[in-house]
């Protein structure tokens, strides 16, 4: 077990896959807040405002935890090494759990310091702004939290779904469709099915308190969406497992 | 007690493929196996389930005595390169093989020991997506030394090499197997297997056709009669209507079937002048042709 992680570890440092997925996430979480902070008119800048500025790319951020997750598990069918992977650890079972596990505390730490970059933009930013900088509070500090479980279960989901499909291009461009275009218009013309759905309910967990716009009457509560969630990156998981141990690879 | 058996090992891929059909072998310790075969015969489908790769439809393999799943640090027991394996493009070589380590248990220290055998240290920090094909098998290969496995399984390690590289990989398994480790070893370049191993394996359309020590083999093998001849035309006509299988270029025959003796009386009742006759022991290659046969399926 110590080797796989070992292993996995070495695995994402030793390619440009992580750094180039970190800029990323940097990016997406410093150039919105950088531009909110710049651009809004002075009087719109509230507590609350503020506090929404400071987690603005953090959505995006799930999003490329996903296909971080996603490159990291269909890259190893990609480029072969799959076959090296299980030659030296044949259960392929625990294959699988670390990765999921590696994958997912990678994707919670990728969170855990986009909202900390967003953070220091914000306390530098704001008061420039003349407004002050709204240090986090219980509550925050709880979506924070949230932020960052569900950022890291995302990414096990893009490794469990990379998985399933296997084919890089394919999983990835059909996952992306999927969360970004088909969810949004079952959610549009069948709610009562889209809030069911996983990136919708994904996002269901980790939406804003503060002018909430996710939730909506008939969606789910936080503890049922935190619990559908883990409900269906579990299922995934398993069904990854599963399949992957009695695949043939060739 | 054998190193590998195999025993009634089938697989079927989907409803229509049978890739490999009941094959039963064992292989010794301390020997080298060649194993033959034309494209599609099953050879690299067999040699990933020795490896648990693929699951085998029927029958089943042991390796070591069980399962290879079940053996404790697999990888330094047994080593193997398989076709279709490969490495991220991005990855320097040396870390290719330290990632390959890492997963496997095994020290740091044999990534440069495995590198220098294959003499690649030179090129040990550039990324394989600039690597040669010789190169890239250069490091399948040290990735398939890495635990200084008791086997090797080897799909066929010399696509790629340069002859200088061709003639290291035979002394180097030669001199593996004089340490009493056990090679299997697929290839296509049946001179290089004549001149390296000691029993054969031959498989063809799924099934296998021949083994044992490759002496062996070639002897019960039937020889070819060569004749050359300014009739040679007339004398193929003959020996076609007695039943031999022929083959003429301009004033040579290739005979098989009827020994010599058979072949000059022939020639004398038909009038024809010989220039040449001798027979030939069968090479490898003339084995795997009549066992196998040249031509595949349409
Ligand atoms: N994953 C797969 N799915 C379906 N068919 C497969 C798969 N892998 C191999 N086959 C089929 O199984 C048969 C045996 O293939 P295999 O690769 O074992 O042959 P081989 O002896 O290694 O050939 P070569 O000399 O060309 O490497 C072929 O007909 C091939 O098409
Ligand atoms: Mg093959």
């Amino acid at each position: 077990m110590i080797s796989l992680v070992r292993a996995e570890s070495l695995k994402l440092r030793s390619t440009r896959t992580a750094i180039g997925m970190g800029i990323a996430a940097a990016l997406v979480t410093v150039v919105p807040a950088v531009l909110l902070i710049a651009f809004l008119p002075k009087g719109t800048i509230g507590g609350d405002e503020a506090r929404s500025i400071l987690i603005a790319g953090s959505s995006l951020v799930t999003y490329i935890v996903l296909v971080f997750g996603i490159l990291g598990m269909t890259g190893e069918y990609r480029h072969g090494t799959i076959t090296y992977t299980y030659l030296a650890a044949p259960r392929r079972g625990r294959v699988m759990v670390v990765k999921l596990v590696v994958y997912a505390l990678v994707g919670c730490l990728a969170m855990l310091l986009a909202l900390l970059l967003a953070n220091l933009i914000g306390a530098i930013g704001l008061p420039i702004r003349g407004v002050s900088y709204p240090t986090p509070d219980g509550a925050a500090l709880a979506d924070y939290a949230r932020q960052i479980v569900t950022a890291g279960l995302i990414t096990a989901f893009g490794v469990a779904l990379g998985a399933l499909f296997r084919a890089q291009v394919v999983t990835v461009a059909g996952t992306l469709i999927w969360a970004l275009m088909v969810e949004p218009l079952i959610v549009a013309f069948k709610p009562h099915i889209g809030t069911w759905l996983p990136f919708n309910v994904f996002s269901q967990v980790i939406s804003l308190r503060i002018g909430d716009t996710g939730a909506t009457t008939d969606g789910l509560s936080r503890p049922e969406a935190f619990l559908v969630s883990i409900g269906y990156i579990a299922a995934v998981s398993v069904l990854a497992v599963f399949i992957s141990m009695r695949r043939d690879v060739t | 007690m054998a190193v590998i058996e195999a025993e009634h090992l089938s697989k079927r891929f989907g409803k229509k493929v049978l890739a490999v059909d009941d094959v039963s072998f064992s292989i010794q310790p301390g020997t080298i196996t060649g194993f033959l075969g034309p494209n599609g015969a099953g050879k690299t489908t067999t040699l990933r389930m020795i490896v648990d790769l693929v699951r085998p439809t029927g029958g089943s393999v042991r390796v070591l005595g069980g399962r290879y799943r079940d053996l404790a640090r697999p990888t330094t027991r047994v080593g193997a390169l398989l076709d279709a394996s490969g490495f991220h493009p991005g990855r320097s070589g040396a870390n290719a093989l330290r990632v390959v380590a890492a997963s496997a248990g095994i020290s740091y220290d044999r990534v440069d020991a495995a590198l220098e055998m294959v003499e690649l240290e030179g090129a040990a920090r550039r990324a394989v997506k600039g690597y040669s094909t010789g190169m890239k098998q250069r490091l399948a290969l040290a990735a398939a030394l890495l635990g200084d496995p008791e086997v090797l399984l080897l799909d066929e390690p010399a696509n790629g090499l340069d002859p200088e590289g061709i003639r290291w990989l035979r002394t180097f398994l030669r001199a593996r197997a004089a340490e009493g480790r056990t090679v299997l070893v697929s290839s296509h370049v049946l001179a290089e297997v004549e001149q390296t191993v000691d029993d054969i394996l031959i498989i063809s359309k799924a099934r296998l056709l021949a083994q044992g020590p490759i002496s062996e083999l070639t002897r019960t093998a039937q020889p070819v009669v060569r004749v050359r001849s300014p009739q040679a035309e007339k004398l193929e006509g003959l020996l076609i209507a007695r039943g031999a299988a022929v083959n003429r270029l301009h004033d040579a025959l290739a005979i098989r079937g009827p020994g010599s003796a058979e072949v000059g009386e022939v020639a004398l009742a038909g009038g024809v002048v010989l220039h040449e006759l001798l027979t030939e022991q069968p090479s490898l290659e003339d084995l795997f042709l009549q066992i196998a046969g040249t031509r595949r399926e349409p």
